[in-house]
């Protein structure tokens, strides 16, 4: 077993286009998502907004494979993401952070983290049991590792706590970690400031800017900050009623007119107030 | 930092220190306990096994299995079977592969193994409680088995076990007699030190399962199936490895059984015997290793402790006088202990135990928090393995 041998990590510009085309989920006949196509550049953000029951989430969940879309394609690289299992998607290289914190609570923060190292690393029972050598060394080698990425999200000296001690702010930046942990090529961030308090927000805002930097991998962002959205975004896609109603960069999306409509209304059925 | 890594790992020592005392007492006491009372410790040091295996599964991973039953006769049947030979006075119909009894439970763990393992398509698939309703059927399949196959279960009246030996050391009778400080090691003695060393090696094991990259992802997946998914656990694959590895504890536990008894018979491996391990894992508080062998310890040597001072003891009546026996007060103590371990102490014996140490411990003094640092290298330490795990 070569298990946690030091080498090289594949450098981030193999970083793949994700191409999602014409994908539609439908739910006992209910359609949550129509057609909807949209591409991520390799080493941008990209924001998909829209208000609520939009199909956001829904876009997310076939992403990471726990939805199966009913029609349509996505691609990520060479390979096509419909059809394969959450864990198999992982192990292309796409993480997710959750939106509602899905971190172990009675775990040690790095325990949390040392999760995301799990595609990466292969003890089985077998050899952690016995531990015999190559459990050891992985533990080493990825625990080190893990330390890096606490530090980088600036819980560098909490790893030791169980993940359920830490405040709300710092629980979503353990989600983050965790998926960092990964070593992504692609990163779903779903609602990464949703909750916080303002400080905490432009903390998260500065470290996925300083994660695109750094890394240069490709992050695809859920959010209803908007103020987070259009600062940071390349590109961002709207989404309303499960339907594509516009995508561009931030200062388009921000003048169409259907997304104003989406957003606010047009008034016309409700009781003759017009819409601004 | 480096204050609160030497305070971690002197409560590390303290806590190894610990259980070294532990064992070493257990490793004196046949010098000073008779025969029932050692038999009361060989049965208990069985259900250690069987619990720690359970605790692995139902606690750490979230799987709820009632087929504990089930496993410990495919351990204690096939240990029979190969170790066996064909009686030769022809009152038993069973007949045996005559192997070494080293050998056989090798064999015999594994093949509980591998009869978990044909359970996947199930164990894999199913979450909790589902999986606790199918797993029952198996006890079921199982009573059915041990009474009609007779030519391997030895059918209604079982099968003798053979009794354990060691390159030429027997554990089953005074072959070669040994005597240690004036007490002569006869058959419970013998057994004794085989079944500590077995309770040992299946804790660290258990203890370093829990503690790896297979115990982090069971557990995960017990808080979360979706997260853990997304993380790369392969979900189908781990609950069938868990279930499998647990049914390996129970197959031990079920040789331990075998040869503490030296006869398999199947009235022993019923629903209420994979109850009674559930009780186990409760009350030493789920998910904790030690806590299933506190556990184990309490519910098997409860109602012999019982009925052996009933005598002295004030309500407990004489056994078989048809007032509330040692048997029938130990099973309503238990139902007492788990009331009160769900409502005031999830975390079991286990959690309690933590709690009397931290009282004892002064507090410890936190490291200076670190500078959050923010720079991370693009990552060159570490490879991307293919090939999947487990």
């Amino acid at each position: 077993m070569t298990a946690g041998a030091p080498a090289q990590l594949k450098p981030a510009s193999d970083v793949p286009t994700l191409v999602v085309d014409s994908v539609s989920v439908a739910f006992a006949g209910i359609k949550a998502l129509s057609d909807v196509s949209f591409t991520v550049v390799p080493g941008s953000i990209h924001a998909i907004i829209g208000p609520n029951g939009a199909g956001k989430s829904t876009a997310f969940n076939v992403l990471s494979g726990i939805y199966r879309a009913t029609s349509g394609a996505v691609r990520f690289g060479d390979d096509n993401l419909l059809g394969l299992r959450p864990h198999r998607i992982a192990r292309l290289g796409v993480a997710r952070a959750f939106q509602n914190i899905a971190l172990s609570k009675g775990q040690t923060v790095a325990e949390n983290l040392m999760l995301g190292r799990h595609a990466l690393t292969r003890s089985g029972f077998l050899t952690s049991g016995l531990r015999l050598p190559s459990a050891t060394r992985e533990a080493l080698v990825h625990g080190a590792r893990i330390r890096e990425i606490a530090d980088f999200v600036g819980l560098g000296d909490k790893l030791a706590k169980p993940a359920g001690m830490l405040s709300y702010g710092d629980q979503k930046r353990v989600e983050v970690a965790r998926a960092l942990a990964c070593e992504p090529r692609l990163l779903l961030l779903d609602e990464p400031v949703a909750g916080m308090n303002a400080e905490e927000s432009t903390y998260m805002a500065a470290l996925i800017a300083e994660v695109r930097r750094e890394l240069g991998i490709s992050i695809l962002l859920v959010e209803h900050d908007m103020g987070l959205v259009m600062g940071i975004s390349d590109r961002v896609t709207v989404l309303d009623f499960g339907r594509l109603i516009a995508e561009g960069t931030p200062a388009e999306v921000q003048d169409d007119p259907n997304v104003v409509r989406a957003y606010l209304g047009t008034g016309e059925d409700d009781n003759g107030e017009r819409g601004r | 930092m480096s204050s609160a890594l030497t305070a971690r790992l002197r409560r590390v020592r303290v806590g190894t220190a610990c259980r070294i005392i532990l064992v070493l007492i257990l490793a004196v006491l046949p010098l000073y306990l008779d025969n029932a009372l050692l038999q009361t410790g060989l049965f208990s040091m069985a259900a250690v096994v069987g619990a720690i295996g359970l605790t692995i599964l139902t606690g750490a991973a979230g799987q709820l299995s009632l087929a504990h039953a089930f496993f410990l006769a495919v351990g204690a049947y096939s240990y029979s079977y190969y170790a066996g030979v064909k009686d030769p006075s022809g009152a038993s119909k069973a007949h045996g592969l005559g192997m070494p009894p080293v050998l056989a439970m090798i064999l015999a763990v594994a093949t509980a193994g591998v009869v978990g393992l044909l359970f996947s398509p199930i164990a894999g698939r199913l979450r909790g409680i589902y999986l606790g309703v199918a797993s029952l059927s198996l006890v079921f399949i199982g009573s059915f088995i041990y009474e009609n196959a007779r030519g391997l279960t030895g059918g209604f009246n079982g099968r003798p076990a053979t009794e354990f030996d060691l390159f030429g050391f027997h554990f089953g009778q005074d072959n070669p007699p040994l005597t240690v400080l004036n007490v002569v090691f006869g058959r419970f003695e013998r057994l004794w030190y085989l079944f500590l060393a077995l309770a040992v090696l299946a804790y660290i094991f258990g203890v370093n399962v829990l503690r790896g990259r297979m115990g982090r992802a069971m557990q995960t997946m017990r808080d979360s199936e979706v997260a853990a998914a997304t993380m790369g656990v392969d979900i189908r694959r781990t609950k069938a490895g868990v279930f499998a590895l647990s049914s390996m504890y129970a197959g031990l536990a079920g040789v331990m059984v075998a040869l503490a008894f030296t006869r398999v018979t199947p009235d022993y491996f019923i629903l209420p015997l994979s109850i009674s391990y559930l009780a186990m894992v409760v009350i030493g508080g789920l998910g904790s290793v030690g806590g299933a062998a506190l556990g184990a310890v309490f519910v098997t040597a409860l109602p012999t402790l019982l009925s052996r001072y009933s005598g002295s003891l004030p309500f407990v009546a004489e056994p078989a006088s048809g007032g509330y026996d040692a048997g029938k007060i130990s099973a309503a103590l238990f139902g007492v202990a788990i009331v009160f371990i769900v409502i005031f102490e999830p975390g079991g014996l286990s959690a309690l135990g933590t709690r009397i140490t931290r009282r004892f411990r002064r507090s410890k003094t936190e490291g200076p928090a670190t500078e959050p640092k923010r720079a991370m290298p693009r990552s060159g330490t570490v490879t991307r393995t293919q090939e999947d795990p487990v």
